[in-house]
Parts: C-alpha cells; structure tokens; sequence
C-alpha cells in the first residue's frame, strides 16, 4: 500500500529519518574542553547575586527566630554548591556532590521550614531542577502486602522529581522486630535513587537525634549516602518567648506585661513536661490562650470593650492552663 | 505506511529529549501525564491499555521517562502514546497526545469496501497485522 | 432634556419624544436577567443623542410612532427596553455607543429569530439615525440557558477525532465551480492522505450542473475512508448541504449520515432558523456542524453599519454551530489582529472578559454552553505558522486551501507542508521556544528534512495582505514609553 514519492521527505510516514546531527551526549564528549587561563578572574559575589540566595537567606531569618548554628550551616552549604557552581563555569572539576542530608532534633525546632528553604536554595544554584518539596511520612511510602511498597515509593519518587524529598520519622521505616515488614523494600528503592538519580532529587530525612543515630546504625547503606548531617537544638525559654512574639504579631494580637511574665513562666514549665515540642507547643499554648480570651471577653458582657480588649492576652488567659493548675495541685484533668 | 496519529507524528521521531521536554510542558500547564500502549492502531480504537494510572501532581518529568522506557521493554513492539489530562472545567479531556514508540514495520490498514444498495459502499478499515492474530502476537513481539 | 413623563401624561394621544414615553433612563440599573445590547449610533444632524438611542431602544421594544393607549392594558413599564447610557465613540466626531436593557420576557426562548426581529428588526431603517451599528450584546445565564449550544463543541470534536494539542488543518477544494466529482475526490483523497485533517466543500458548492451533490457525496467518502486506511487516522470532509428547502437540507444530512461522514456544512445564508434546526440534527445525529460565514460581510465590514461579526458570533454560539470561519489576521480578508483575537475569545472562552481593545464591551458568563471551533481561512499558507498560532491559539481550524492545492509538487506535498510546518511549530512553542522571534528559522529546520515544506517556504515567503483594516477597535492602547 506504499505510494511512490518523488519528492524527499525525511519525517514521512514510512520514513525513519532522524535529523543528522549528533546527540547532545556525543557532542559534550567530542568537545574539547575551552582552555581557561589560570589567571581569569572569577566573581563570586556576582554569581552570588544573580543567584538570589541571600533573597532565602533572608526569608529564613525572618521566619526563624535563633537557630544559629543550622542558619551557618545553611549558609556555608550554599557558598560550598556556589563555588562548585562557579568552578565548574572556568572548566575545574565540581563532582556532583551528594546532597542527601539528615535534619535531627526535637519537634517543633524547625526542620521542615529549613527544608522548604533549602530546597528554595538548591532550585536557585540550580542542583534541583524545580525546587518543591514533598513530605511524606512512612504509611506514604510503604505498603500493606506483597509487591505494594515498590509501586507506591516509586509514585512518591516521581513526585519529588525534581525537588526534595522530606521524609519525617525516617526511622519508621525501618522495624527491626518485625522481619517481614515492607519498609525494607522501601528504603532498597530509595537507596538506588539517591544514588543513581542525584540529579533528579534530593533526599532529606528527619525525625528525633537518638532514633536517628539508630536508624543509621542499623543502616549504614543509607547512612554512607548522606552527607549533611544537621542537628537542630532545641529552642530556649528566650527563644520561645520571641518566636511566640512572632507568633502573635501575625494574628494582630498581643500580650498585656502581665501576660507577657505568665507566658514565660508557662513555657519553662511546659519545658519540664513530657511531650515539650518547642514552637509547635508554643503554638498550642496561644490557641488556647486565644479561646480562654474570647471566652473572657465574653463572660464579660462585652461591655465598654474597645479594639484594644480584642488584641490583648491577659496573665488569666494562661493561668488556667494546666501547666499552673496542676502546679498548685488542682485537678489533673481539664485543659 | 506510518501510522500518524497523534499530534507529532509527521516529525521524526522524537528523542528521548525531545519527548522529555513535552511532557514538561504539560506538567507545567499543570495536567496529568499517563503512558498507554497498543497492537491494535485502529483510528477508532479509543482504548488502549494503560501503563498505570496518570500521574497526577507530578512537577518533574524524569518519572514519566522512567514509566515511557519501562513500558517499550515491556512492549517493544507496540504502539505506545503519552497523553496529558487537564481537569479544568470546559476541558476535562486530553491537551497532548503523542506517540513515542512504534512496531519496526507497520504494514498498515486495508480498506474493505461492501457493496449494498446501489452504488452505496460499506467501509470497514481492517488492520494487516491484527486481522488474524491474537492481542500481544500482532507485531512479533 | 428627557424627564420621564407619568401617567395620564404619558398616555395621551399623539406623538411625544421616545425618552419621555420611558425608553430612557439614566438611572436605570440592569437586572441580572436582562439582556443587554450595545449600538453605535450615528444620529441625523440635529438629533439628540439621547434621543436617538431612545428611539432605538423604543423601536426595537415596544413602541411605536405614536402613543397607543393600548399600553395601558399591559405591564408596559417592564417591556419597555430602556437605554441607560450614551458614551461618545472615542475619536469619532457624531457617533456615540448606547446600551439598552431589555427584559428577558421580551424574548421566545431558544429562538435566535426571535431575538433577532426584535434587535435588528427594524430600527435600522430608522430615519433620524444616520446610521446604525450593532456592536456588542450580553446575555444572562437564564436565557442562554435555554439554547442547545455547539451541536458537538471542541473537546467532544477533539475526542471522536482522536487529534489533541495543535490546530486541525483543513483545506477548500478548489476549484470552487466545475470539478465534477471523480476529479473532486482526487483533490479530497491527495490532501488528507498528505496530512490534512479536513477537506471542505465551498460555501457555493451544492448541486450544480457539473456536479450532483449525491455524486459528490459518494466520491468524497470513498475519499474519507481510503486516507484514513492510509494513514490510520480519522479524517472528514465537510459535505454542504446547504439547499433551497430546509427539507432539501434535511435529506442531504441524512445520506452523508448514512455514507458514515463525521461532519457537514452550511452557509451562514441559510438564515438563523434553518442554522438552529441543522444544529439540532446534528446534535442527535452525532455530527460535527461546520458553518461558512457566507454573506456576512455585508453587514460585518463597515464600522457603523450593520452587526458586528463579534455579535454574529454570539449568536452562532447559541444557535449550536461546531465550526465557524472567524478571521486569520494575516491572510487575504478582512480582520484586524485585536477584533479577531475578540471574535476567537468569544468562541471559545467559558467566561468573556470585558476587554475594550478588542471590542468586548461585557463580561460573560457562557452558563457552559460548549466551545465553538474558530476556522481560519483565506489566504494563508504554511510560512505564517507561527504568526497563525500566535494569533489564534491551538485551537482553531487552519484552513489551507490555496496553500495546499497550489504547490508545485501536487496536492498531497502541499498537504505534508501544512502539517509538518503546524506539528514544528507547536514542538517548539511547547519546548519554550520564542515561536514569533524564531518563527521562520523553526520552519526552516523542519524544511531541512521536508523539503515539501521547502518548496513552500520559498514559493509564497512574499506572500501578505497587508491593508488597513475597516472594523477596527475604538479603543487603542495608549504606548507607555520603554515598554
């Protein structure tokens, strides 16, 4: 049924002309590298610049209150990925570096809002194609039966192509107790991506220092992939007090000097008290102390009120907290 | 013959390069990629066997390659397609339809005329490599 | 001048002002179920603009030359259209635009002629108007609500066709007059085969001496089908079946129908009745409802006279064509880039903006009546791709038909041009390519491997229309300076 045509035409049906050019592959190989002389200068703070790194610097000082040692560390992984950025540009060797980290510490310290930064940071040197970041936990990744677990970390993996991947509680995945748990199968498939793929993801894990320490132990495979490890402290009752500060400013509300006293002495109670997960306590702490405000207010009769009764957070709106009635050896129970 | 459907089939076949930077393109308008496969190129054959499900929420299309590359070893000799869904309302249907592998040789259709009332003519198209074979024997694979 | 008159007043006999019987009210506020249209009117020397647009709004209502105490046995006060605003066209001394409200009870519902008797029924004989142009309407929800809409729409077209993601290429056959219908086929089967999606029959194509439609018909799908074995893909030729009698019309549906074509066509002259009841057909017959404008430029040209084609557009929407010709920006008839950039938005948009700069006055809600398929025609070939899909989207009908026909190496080579040139192009905008920049450098690597789309390039790279055009925007951007 092939009708004879008189005319060229590469691309036609029945044809299997591919343009004559060489694939991009072969041309890098066949390329000689340019001669750069060693005297060429280099500007790093204009790659810098241009690459608007300080613009997530910045951000993540606003968002983050303390954090010293991780913002350095941040900071000094980023002008490490710059200058192999700007080697790689005058022709000297930049090995893909692994990016993979590890971000241990207690809850509430921060670690996902220093994740979307960095991935934010690695899009900008351009390391990640797309910079978003997928965070899952281990039901997300691992299955329930015989060949579920492969298929669903992989649909988790072509999701975070392109970003980083923020795994939380990365030590569920492993179960030792139990020998015919998925999560194994899980960790197989991560491992060969982080491995081959480096420059299709980066891989983060987090979740508590000990159990981490132990996650590795008992994973050395992962453990030799990952080569940023960052330890993120727990925050101090200073701290505390200025991120809730931030907190309230947020929501135009804010504390009465009183107040602002119990609210301190409330957080280095609470820090005694099991279950403590620094800013996300914090956090927990101002939502009820919001509820016991509107509820005063209330109780009030709303009476001779003025705009400023609705952005204040008196001492009482903390005292019923648990955290002081039971101190005084009131009820265990109640909020 | 060269079977055309598709929105590039007229081009040479696309590079894995090439076909990479559609499917980004697509990802980018936010729609959802899948890979399906095929011996049976009938242009009415609206169904062809899906290689999964689409991928939604995907940002990066390496793992749509990874799903493309999986499906030609399994099905070398098949005709495979990657289409991209969009969701919004007045579109809900496929934005991109390309083809991204097919059968070595394609010998293509045979237009069955039948003959009835007067110089009307019933058209069948029949497919050389299916009529006759079973699904998965059609193209040797 | 126009204090609305009350009452007995109001009723008297004789003759009184158009804006003091009511048909003017500056204060008035549209009802969300009001249907609105906006004229450019032209009055005579001497004529109050208010007046004037009062008249209109009066005559395309309710009223009469005189009062009729009749009135009065009817709720008169809500029949009564009512013009509420007159702005002064920009730049143009004595024409001034003005909106009138009418009530939706004015109208049959799903009855395009019914709308039309009443807004361009009679008023644009109207003596003390210089002239009259229709420019723009606005439609609630409701009472589209009671239109079928496109018969098929783009995305089911897209579906039964198995083509997504780039424009659809077609091409008319020419000849227009005298091919009898062996020859025909052979144009029909050499471009479908070489590429095209569609082939069209011209809007003077119907059962001429040197053809009968039902020799057409039969050749044309022997044609269909065999490009379709040929190349696997589904195909269609757009049968006209435009005829004397809606009868005729019927019967000439029917048997391409039953030959197995997915499409049919008519002319915009058949008239707006006989457009609806060939939508409903093909709504129940599953066939796609191509529409030539034929004859609308009669009445779309003149900037102050007539209908705006955007209007033509709306209703053709409500009436349920699938296909409508709607302009190419570059080829050889009428259309200023903006106007038919407005004309295309209003085909296709789920939701109209209003956009002075081209010519859209209101925001509309489309209440999900299905897209209309806008088709390019007239003078376009393969060397302007990237301006055709800059200009009009993707999805469009990029008909080819000079383009096609006419190159040098035959029917189907030209055919392998248009598609490989519209497949390049659309590769590229998709890669991220600057298509308007690198337009003809995309071509020409592409034409490095087909030469059809060599020999194309080169024999029609001088060809452009470029003369001013006549229904042009009122309102021009104002140039920022360094932008």
């Amino acid at each position: 049924m092939e009708t004879e045509r008189t005319y060229s035409f590469g691309g036609r049906p029945g044809g299997d002309a591919r343009p004559e050019e060489p694939a991009p592959e072969e041309q890098a190989q066949t390329d000689p590298v340019p001669h750069v002389p060693d005297d060429t200068p280099v500007d790093i703070e204009e790659a810098f610049r241009d690459s608007n790194v300080q613009e997530v610097l910045d951000k993540l000082d606003r968002e983050l209150v303390g954090l010293k040692p991780i913002k350095t560390r941040i900071k000094e992984t980023a002008a490490l990925l710059l200058v192999d950025r700007v080697r790689a540009g005058v022709g000297l060797p930049a090995a893909v570096p692994s990016l993979h980290m590890s971000f241990t510490g207690n809850p509430g310290t921060g670690k996902t809002t220093v994740a979307m930064r960095m991935a934010e940071i690695l899009h900008r040197l351009e390391y990640v194609r797309k910079g978003h970041l997928v965070t899952v936990t281990r039901d997300q990744l691992v299955g329930q039966y015989i060949g579920h677990t492969a298929p669903k970390t992989k649909e988790i993996l072509k999701k975070a192509m392109g970003g980083v991947l923020f795994i939380d509680e990365a030590y569920y995945l492993h179960r030792p107790e139990n020998e015919r748990d998925y999560g194994s199968e899980a960790i197989e498939t991560l491992l060969q991506v982080m491995e081959n793929q480096r420059d299709d993801l980066v891989v983060i894990l987090a979740g508590y220092k000990d159990r981490m320490d132990q996650f590795f132990q008992n994973n050395p495979g992962m453990h030799s992939r990952i080569a940023h490890h960052m330890d993120f402290p727990d925050y101090s009752a200073e701290e505390l007090l200025d991120i809730s500060k931030l907190m309230m400013e947020e929501q135009q509300y804010r504390f009465s000097p009183e107040a602002e006293e119990t609210f301190k002495e409330y957080i280095e109670l609470r820090m005694q008290r099991p279950n403590f997960s620094n800013a996300r306590s914090v956090r927990n702490a101002l939502e009820r102390a919001r509820l016991r405000q509107a509820n005063r207010l209330f109780a009030g009769g709303g009476k001779g009120l003025t705009k400023r009764d609705l952005m204040t957070i008196e001492a009482e709106d903390f005292r019923a907290s648990r955290v002081f009635t039971e101190l005084e050896g009131n009820s265990a129970d109640g909020g | 013959m060269k079977v055309t459907q598709g929105t590039f089939s007229f081009l040479p076949e696309l590079t894995d390069e090439q076909i990479k930077a559609q499917i980004e393109y697509a990802l980018d308008q936010g729609w959802a990629v899948n890979v399906e496969y095929t011996d049976d190129p009938h242009p009415r054959n609206t169904y062809w066997e899906m290689w999964g499900l689409p991928m939604f929420d995907l940002r990066d299309p390496v793992g749509v390659m990874e799903e493309v590359q999986a499906c030609r070893d399994a099905h070398p000799n098949h005709y495979i397609r990657v289409g991209a869904f969009d969701s919004t309302r007045g579109w809900e249907t496929l934005r991109l339809s390309f083809i991204v592998n097919r059968p070595e040789r394609e010998p293509g259709f045979r237009l069955v005329r039948q003959e009835v009332d007067g110089r009307q003519i019933r058209y069948t198209i029949e497919s050389y490599a299916v009529t006759g074979n079973p699904e998965g024997e059609r193209y040797g694979d | 001048m126009s204090e609305t008159l009350k009452g007995a007043e109001r009723y008297k006999a004789g003759v009184i002002p158009y804006a003091k019987m009511g048909y003017w009210e500056a204060d008035y506020e549209p009802k969300p179920t009001d249907i609105i249209a906006l004229f450019r009117i032209s009055p005579q020397e001497g004529v109050d603009p208010i007046e004037a647009a009062a008249a209109v709004a009066g005559e395309s209502s309710t009223a009469t030359w005189t009062v009729v105490w009749t009135d009065r046995l009817t709720a008169a006060d809500l029949y009564r259209a009512k013009a509420y605003k007159v702005d002064a066209v920009p730049g143009a001394e004595g024409q001034y635009f003005a909106y009138i409200a009418y009530d939706y009870d004015l109208f049959e519902e799903g009855s395009i002629a019914n709308l039309t008797a009443s807004i361009i029924g009679n008023v644009f004989g109207f003596k003390a108007l210089k002239s009259l142009r229709l420019e723009d309407m606005y439609f609630p929800p409701a009472y589209l609500k009671t239109f079928q809409g496109p018969a098929t729409g783009i995305v089911a077209e897209r579906e039964r066709l198995d083509k997504y993601g780039r424009p659809l290429l077609g091409a008319t056959t020419k000849p227009k007059l005298g091919l009898s219908a062996r020859n025909y086929g052979r144009v029909v089967y050499e471009a479908l085969k070489g590429g095209l999606d569609f082939v069209k029959d011209d809007e003077n194509i119907n059962s001429q001496p040197f053809m009968k439609w039902r020799e057409r018909y039969l050749y044309c799908m022997e044609a269909v089908n065999r490009a379709s074995a040929a190349t696997g893909e589904v195909k269609g030729h757009y049968l006209n079946v435009t005829a004397g009698t809606m009868e005729e019309m019927i019967r000439r549906a029917e048997f391409a129908k039953e030959l197995g074509s997915v499409i049919i066509m008519i002319d915009l002259i058949v008239g707006y009745t006989a457009i609806q009841s060939m939508a409903k057909w093909c709504y129940d017959n599953d066939m796609i409802l191509h529409l030539h404008r034929a004859g609308h430029g009669t009445y779309t040209r003149q900037k102050t006279h007539g209908i705006s084609f955007r209007v033509i557009c709306k209703w053709m929407r409500m009436a349920g064509v699938d296909h409508i010709h709607a302009g190419t920006v570059v080829g050889k008839l009428e259309g200023d880039p903006n106007m038919v950039q407005g004309f295309y938005d209003v085909l296709r948009e789920p939701y109209l903006h209003k956009n002075l700069q081209q010519g859209i006055f209101f925001d509309q809600d489309w209440a999900s009546l299905k897209k209309v398929m806008p088709v390019a025609s007239g003078g376009i070939h393969a060397g302007q791709m990237h301006q055709l899909l800059h200009y009009l989207g993707e999805d469009v009908i990029l008909q080819f038909g000079g383009g096609t026909i006419g190159h040098p190496d035959g029917i189907e080579a030209g055919a392998t041009a248009n598609r490989v040139a519209v497949e390049a192009m659309i590769q590229a905008r998709n890669e991220g390519r600057d298509i308007m920049n690198e337009g003809p450098e995309i071509l020409q690597e592409a034409a490095r491997w087909c030469s059809p789309l060599g020999v194309a390039l080169d024999l029609w790279k001088d060809i452009t229309f470029d003369y001013a055009s006549t229904d042009t925007g009122d309102y021009v951007p104002t140039e920022t300076p360094g932008s």
